[in-house]
């Protein structure tokens, strides 16, 4: 085993290397809650936060991203592509955040590859931070993606104290810390780690069982819980869904878009762009001639929950990392390890 | 590196109108080169642009001698409404071909039944022209294509044609008879016409393309006459925004119906396909 020891005083330059050759973000508290911001000095760093409202998936897949922009000119057009070309680097991101990034990974650059996602990914350099106090709804460890991690990180950083213990992924990263000449970890160290892992699992309040999860889902799909959630009285005492679409825009891996035109004031130019769309919304499943392949709210909240678990299309991508967002916002208290134990009969 | 929402710029070459709201474009894309490795399979669509507006999934109902790319087109949305407005000589932005097409391979020493519903022909055709030209691969070749009344029926100038190929039976079918239609159509639905099937379960593949009520009914028809799922094939619509399993909106089930379908096997998807 190999990593590094940096004390907690000297986070600063660490920082400051960052600081010289990227833009970072990194957690920042804003209210009562965390977001990912850029960061300048080490002062706005909220390097114990719990969760962020939004996930990093906003600096991959923005919310509203231009494509291209056009311009018509005697009926023929042109058509100018976007670059993008900041680099870039995302501090303190945790294990939950980083499995669904290589989720996206998986859905984004393989069959076709979306250019927008590539070039983001390509030009980020993740620092990851492993989870000592897990959020109250996540369930991270019931899914193999937290709160400790093995991949996907090009720095990794554990709190064991006093220090910090720094592994390294990526020759990216290697190449960063080279000029700290930081001290090697001993085995104590790495056993320190050990010991806080093992602490931070019992800390956890949520479980979800996804032994035959997906299968057992996939056969469900008429499932008295579906009608429950979207039109009967909720679930394990949740309201019945709003089809607010609050946990699509939270959720690190759901990645559903839009994709709409906007023409400038001249009517000769203008652009195409995608926004995060959501499959709870009414119009997302809408065809011409008015019909509509999910019109119930019951067929919406299924779909999105199938998903989750595995049992969708895009679930084979965008399945759960128990991060937990979804069951914080929800507006009606839906919760999703619930609605897992009844279909599982646990 | 290439951008797949990158649409690029064709030339409508011709339009035939085809019923009061339905025209056939045919396109070609500007650049000799896009349009030289410009791949199709009968079954796979095409994105179509109109700046502005926005884009629109259409099937490609055929590829002609001229290698113009036939899209059949009905007016029913905000894209397509546009598209009514272009004429010959206009330039459109294209993409694809997208999707996976309909099973030509499996099909073959087969006998071919096809079952089209109002626009679902148009997909099907490509099909009809490719057994066409490849007469001696399939056996008999049965065409059910139905409408709401016989006026709203298309590719009318090919009927004559499709009658023509060898071993083959063409019935027509309208909703309604409302007027009196210079060829011959019976009233009723599409299945109504199975009790005169000339093609025999044991040995064919059916091929549906229409609304999704109407390919449910005749899937579970068919279902009753012998037909196995597996020798079943559909062709589904599901709303669409990028054609290339992107933006998540067509999934039905495990499967996204741009990059997976339109065209899937019945036993892939029966549990999915539900009422409108």
């Amino acid at each position: 085993m190999k990593g590094f020891i940096l004390e907690k005083k000297d986070l600063k330059s660490l920082l400051e290397i960052f600081l010289t050759k990227y833009k970072v973000y990194g957690p920042v508290r804003s209210g009562y809650d965390s977001t990912f911001e850029e960061i300048k000095s080490i002062d706005q760093l909220h390097l114990d936060y719990i969760s962020t409202v939004l996930p990093p998936k906003k600096f991959f897949l923005p919310p509203k991203e231009k494509l291209f922009s056009f311009e018509i000119q005697d009926g023929k057009f042109t058509i100018e592509e976007s670059k993008f070309h900041e680099k870039s680097l995302i501090f303190g991101i945790h294990p939950c955040d980083i499995h669904a990034i290589l989720k996206l990974d998986k859905f984004f650059l393989e069959d076709y590859k979306d250019i927008y996602y590539e070039s983001r990914r390509k030009n980020t350099v993740l620092v990851a931070f492993n989870c000592v106090e897990p959020d109250e709804y996540s369930f991270c460890y019931k899914m193999g993606t937290g709160p400790y991690m093995e991949k996907g990180y090009d720095i990794l950083l554990t709190d064991i104290g006093t220090k910090y213990l720094i592994e390294i992924g990526t020759d990216i990263g290697q190449h960063l810390i080279d000029k700290l000449n930081l001290e090697k970890a001993t085995k104590h160290d790495f056993d320190e780690k050990e010991r806080r892992f093992i602490l931070t699992e019992k800390k956890f309040k949520k479980h979800m069982n996804t032994t035959w999860l997906s299968k057992i889902a996939q056969e469900n799909l008429d499932h008295e819980v579906w009608r429950d959630l979207g039109e009967h009285g909720g679930v394990a005492g949740s309201f019945p869904c709003l089809s607010c679409g609050s946990c699509t825009f939270v959720c690190p891996t759901c990645y559903c878009n839009d994709i709409y035109d906007k023409m400038d004031l001249n009517l000769k130019s203008g652009t195409r762009n995608r926004e995060l769309d959501s499959c709870q919304l009414l119009e997302y499943g809408e065809v011409a001639l008015g019909g509509n392949f999910r019109r119930d709210r019951k067929d919406r909240i299924k779909h999105w929950m199938l998903c989750k678990f595995g049992a969708a299309a895009g679930g084979k991508n965008s399945s759960c990392v128990g991060c937990g967002r979804c069951i914080r916002v929800c507006p009606s208290k839906i919760d999703l390890t619930e609605v897992a134990k009844i279909l599982r009969g646990d | 590196m290439s951008n797949e929402y990158y649409p690029r710029p064709a030339i409508i070459k011709d339009i035939i109108d085809e019923t009061v709201n339905t025209k056939t474009y045919f396109l070609k894309y500007f650049d000799e080169k896009v349009q030289k490795d410009f791949m199709w399979h009968p079954g796979q669509f095409l994105m179509l642009s109109v700046f502005g507006v926005g884009e629109s999934a259409i099937s490609i109902s055929s590829v002609d001698k001229n290698n113009y790319i036939n899209a059949t087109i009905r007016d029913v949305g905000n894209v397509t409404n546009k598209i009514f407005e272009f004429k010959k000589g206009d330039s459109i932005g294209m993409r694809g071909a997208y999707g996976a097409g309909w099973p030509l391979e499996k099909m073959i020493d087969k006998d071919v039944l096809i079952i089209g519903g109002g626009m679902g022909i148009a997909p099907l055709r490509g099909v009809i022209h490719y057994i066409q030209k490849n007469r001696l691969k399939y056996k008999q070749l049965e065409i059910i294509y139905g409408a709401k009344t016989p006026d709203d029926l298309i590719f009318k100038y090919e009927f004559d044609k499709w009658k023509k190929i060898k071993n083959s039976t063409l019935h027509l079918t309208a909703d309604e008879l409302t007027t009196i239609p210079s060829f011959e159509c019976q009233e009723g639905l599409v299945t109504s016409c199975f009790p005169r099937m000339k093609t025999h379960h044991r040995n064919a593949i059916a091929l549906l393309c229409g609304p999704e009520i109407m390919m449910r009914y005749a899937a579970k028809c068919l279902e009753t006459i012998g037909y196995k799922d597996d020798q079943i094939y559909l062709s589904l619509e599901r709303r669409m925004k990028c054609g290339i399993g992107n933006c998540g909106h067509c999934q039905i089930g495990l499967k996204y119906v741009c990059k997976d379908g339109p065209v899937f096997n019945y036993s892939d998807i029966k549990p999915f396909i539900q009422p409108l």
